[in-house]
């Protein structure tokens, strides 16, 4: 599979030799286009035109995030698996409110059965999650009787809402509480992480998308507007409990990420750049490691099972088979 | 697929061979190459250095590994090169 490459130093990008060259003051490497996927940008890094349309060419994703590790966006090459008839399908199942619904449904059904899942799994481990575990169940089992996407949307909240206060039971580290959710600054440790890996997983999902004939912007859970892709904000719900918000507890439980791996700002608070490259790396290997799909009969990593994802949705929209969401079942 | 390269061509195809092979797999020192690579970029890569290269002069071998899983890999001496993702 092509590699994601992940920038943290300052530096300049070129083409050079028909591959990607990353010079910084310190050294200088060759990287092997025909094996990168996608780069994600992190430090100060300086690259001109040229680099561009290199990477329009090699249809290689560039993603950007600030200083402070939020996403800022992405260098989006031209379109190479032009669908109109896919757009047509995605349009027509979002204008018809009943069939946006039914998608939305399961995005929500997939987002709250896999929170169910690690609030199980925590459970079996001796963590006294009753309480939480027998909201979700009972959150979960509404879902069908709401038909307006923003009751959906509340549903999804208040099972999340059960869910992140539920966090301070499994990680039971007094550095590390969730107190409330806070975005834009996050205010305490937690939240920092939590929005540092939900930026990293849109990312990831919309870098996937690209790879099918779906189009971002049409999104069914999430309201499509005029400024943001929406798509991979519905797909993030489905895998951020089992990917992002597990990698926080192993990080955590495994003293990988401390409090001293922070800083204070102005306002709310960052992640030190040491914290970003471990939290990255621990994410790469996730992302690489395969389990066996029941269904295909076959292992396939993380990263492949979000563009399952995808094209299950693509399947419906075709109308070939309706979309049911992964649940973990682990 | 895993794949190590290690070549030895005169040295006027030394850059032009090289130029190639780091479009698709890591450089480790001079004139040995390694990296995972797809089935169909492998035959790509191999097809582009039967055209750079004159078949009575020069040499390219492919060592191929299907995973890595049983190999292992110890440096001695300097490190001439990493192949982390993460810069």
């Amino acid at each position: 599979m092509k590699k994601t490459i992940y920038i943290f130093s300052d530096g300049e990008l070129h083409r050079k030799d028909n591959t990607l060259f990353f010079e910084t003051e310190s050294g200088r490497r060759f990287i092997p286009v025909e094996d990168t996927g996608e780069i994600m940008v992190f430090g100060e890094v300086q690259f001109n035109k040229k680099f561009l349309e290199f990477l329009s060419q090699k249809e290689i994703i560039l993603h950007y995030f600030s200083h402070y590790g939020y996403y800022m966006g992405t260098f989006y090459p031209r379109e190479h698996l032009n669908s109109g008839y896919m757009i047509l399908r995605q349009c027509e199942h979002y204008l018809d409110e009943l069939r946006r619904l039914t998608i939305a449904r399961e995005f929500v059904r997939g987002a709250g059965k896999n929170i169910r899942q690690v609030l199980k799994y925590y459970h079996s481990r001796g963590k006294e999650l009753g309480q939480p575990l027998e909201t979700a169940e009972k959150l979960i089992a509404t879902i069908d009787d709401h038909d307006s996407i923003t009751a959906l949307m509340a549903v999804e909240g208040n099972i999340r809402d059960h869910y992140y206060h539920a966090f301070d039971i499994i990680i039971n580290d007094k550095d590390f509480t969730f107190q409330e959710r806070s975005r834009r600054p996050p205010k305490n440790y937690l939240n920092t992480l939590i929005s540092f890996g939900n930026s990293l997983m849109y990312s990831i999902c919309l870098s996937e998308i690209y790879k099918t004939h779906l189009d971002p912007r049409i999104g069914y859970l999430h309201a499509t507007n005029f400024r943001r892709f929406t798509l991979n904000l519905d797909i993030s719900e489905i895998f951020k409990p089992i990917i992002i918000d597990r990698l926080i507890f192993s990080l955590i439980g495994k003293k990988m990420i401390t409090k001293n791996d922070f800083d204070r700002d102005t306002e709310g608070i960052s992640l030190k750049e040491k914290a970003k490259k471990c939290f990255v790396e621990e994410l790469d290997n996730k992302l690489k490691t395969t389990i066996n799909h029941r269904e295909i009969g076959r292992s396939v990593s993380y990263r492949r099972l979000i563009r399952l994802e995808l094209y299950k949705l693509e399947k419906h929209l075709m109308g070939e088979k309706p979309y049911t969401p992964f649940i973990a079942r682990w | 697929m895993f794949v190590i390269l290690v070549y030895d061509v005169n040295q006027k195809r030394v850059a032009k061979v090289l130029k190639k092979c780091r479009q698709y797999l890591h450089w480790v020192q001079n004139s040995v190459l390694e990296g995972e690579i797809s089935e169909a970029n492998y035959k790509k890569l191999k097809m582009d250095i039967e055209k750079i290269i004159r078949q009575d002069e020069d040499s390219v071998i492919f060592y191929t590994l299907r995973t890595t899983k049983y190999s292992s890999r110890e440096i001695v001496g300097l490190q001439k090169s990493s192949n982390e993702n993460i810069l």
